[in-house]
């Protein structure tokens, strides 16, 4: 067992884990926050994406142990106070969901990718978004779902 | 869950001493990329895991006495987003930008790309362009691995397992270089393990001949080599279609003499000529 200490969704934790499992096991079997998703397990589907220090990860390929000091930030983290972030209120209405598996890496991919760079452009969108499948296809919607964050995002800090 | 130890190393010392007792049981972690993916499949059971990525000395990019350090520990995503590389090792960028998805971008190392010794390490081919060879660490001292030596065959490292790669040191591009390329191809265009992958550097006198050339092929042998024949062969020329044709006949021949003819050279042979003149195509002048 060893010890660590991090933030996840804005909460302070300390916990004693095994030294063997991964940070996915831990938000999923351990935290009980489900919405991070194991496809493939080997880094090539995404659905495992988190946000560990501001970068888009897989939780999949890295220990529970190497959160450790790090601050983290999953799908349930998005939502504030009840209201749907800007990034998921763009999913829903551009109807970027289709089994809905690969949604929260997506979000997540797009969390990342919005707080390093607010206007990306279309390939700047597709080059970060690339280490997500879709099995459903979706990916044209899914592109205008990310422009349209980018957009509410925008509108949103206008305000 | 893994049946593993964890060892968080806070100094270089530390971690040093650590492998000295423990060095055959133990496999190094830094963004765990590549050893994680290994542990689920099964095929490496490591007692520790040493997590050296949080190491400030190995994280480093700097010049120091004309040549370009690297730090073992800095990710591919450092990589891309440094000024230094940018300027003195463009190729590399390059390989940085098409290296996996963003997220192993993130945590991935140029260490750990180098020391796993997959024959289509993307870092590879633009680290042999440099001439690069590594810092190799023990308790006892130092001493430098060359890229060429570095794996003994596919996925097997030269390494001995009391040591840790401290940084990579290359020859920075020469001020007279104007052409460089890093080209890959793979089965989808991200996150695609290359099949076939190469980097190139160049400069043209006034002339427009060939004044210096550096070339590498990875993927398609076991290990990664710079084609030094590619290299004399385009020296002193102006490269026309025909020679740029040539020369790629000529990656494609030793490829073939290091490999033998395997079943998949019916479309290497011609791919990697293709993917040769296509990326050397812009030094042709235009007449």
């Amino acid at each position: 067992m060893i010890s660590i200490k991090f933030i996840i969704n804005g909460e302070k934790k300390e916990l004693d884990i095994p030294a063997g499992i991964t940070a996915l096991e831990l938000i999923r079997d351990r935290l009980a926050l489900k919405g991070t998703k194991e496809g493939c397990g080997i880094g090539e589907c995404g659905a495992c994406t988190i946000v560990v220090d501001g970068r888009a990860v897989n939780a999949c390929l890295m220990l529970a142990a190497q959160l450790d000091g790090r601050e983290i930030l999953t799908v349930e983290g998005l939502a504030q106070s009840g209201d749907l972030h800007p990034i998921q209120e763009a999913f829903a209405e551009k109807h970027a969901v289709q089994c809905g598996f690969c949604s929260p890496g997506l979000l997540m991919s797009t969390t990342a990718l919005l707080a390093e760079n607010p206007h990306p452009n279309r390939s700047e969108i597709v080059k970060a978004i690339s280490g997500n499948l879709c099995r459903c296809t979706g990916y044209h919607s899914i592109m205008e779902a990310v422009k349209a964050a980018v957009e509410k995002q925008a509108a949103f800090k206008k305000d | 869950m893994f049946d593993v130890d964890y060892i968080k190393a806070t100094n270089l010392e530390d971690a040093l001493d650590f492998l000295n007792t423990n060095g055959a049981e133990t496999k190094i972690l830094a963004g765990g990329t590549d050893i994680l993916v290994d542990m689920r499949s099964g095929a490496l059971k490591p007692r520790f895991l040493l997590d050296v990525s949080r190491l400030d000395d190995l994280k480093k990019i700097e010049i120091q006495d004309g040549q370009l350090c690297i730090g073992a520990a800095v990710t591919i995503s450092e990589l891309l987003e440094s000024d230094t590389i940018a300027a003195m090792a463009p190729a590399l960028r390059k390989a940085a930008e098409k290296f996996a998805s963003r997220q192993i971008r993130n945590v991935a190392t140029i260490g750990g790309n180098v020391a796993h010794c997959s024959p289509c390490g993307d870092t590879i081919p633009p680290l042999l362009i440099h001439d690069a060879s590594a810092v190799v660490l023990t308790s006892a001292g130092r001493r430098h691995v060359t890229i060429e030596e570095m794996a003994s065959g596919p996925y097997h490292c030269s390494l001995h397992s009391d040591e840790i790669i401290s940084h990579f040191v290359l020859q920075p591009r020469p001020r007279e270089v104007t052409f460089v390329d890093f080209q890959k191809i793979g089965r989808r265009q991200e996150l695609a393990i290359a099949r076939m992958s190469m980097a190139a550097m160049a400069c043209q006198d006034e002339r427009g001949s060939i004044a210096y050339m550096r070339f590498a092929l990875g993927s398609c042998t076991p290990t990664p080599h710079r084609f030094r024949e590619v290299e004399e062969y385009m020296t002193g020329k102006v490269p026309a279609e025909h020679i740029i044709w040539e020369a790629g006949r000529l990656v494609a021949d030793k490829m073939l003499s290091i490999t033998g003819r395997r079943p998949s050279a019916v479309y290497k042979e011609p791919a990697i000529q293709g993917l040769f003149v296509r990326m050397m195509r812009p030094l042709v002048a235009n007449k």
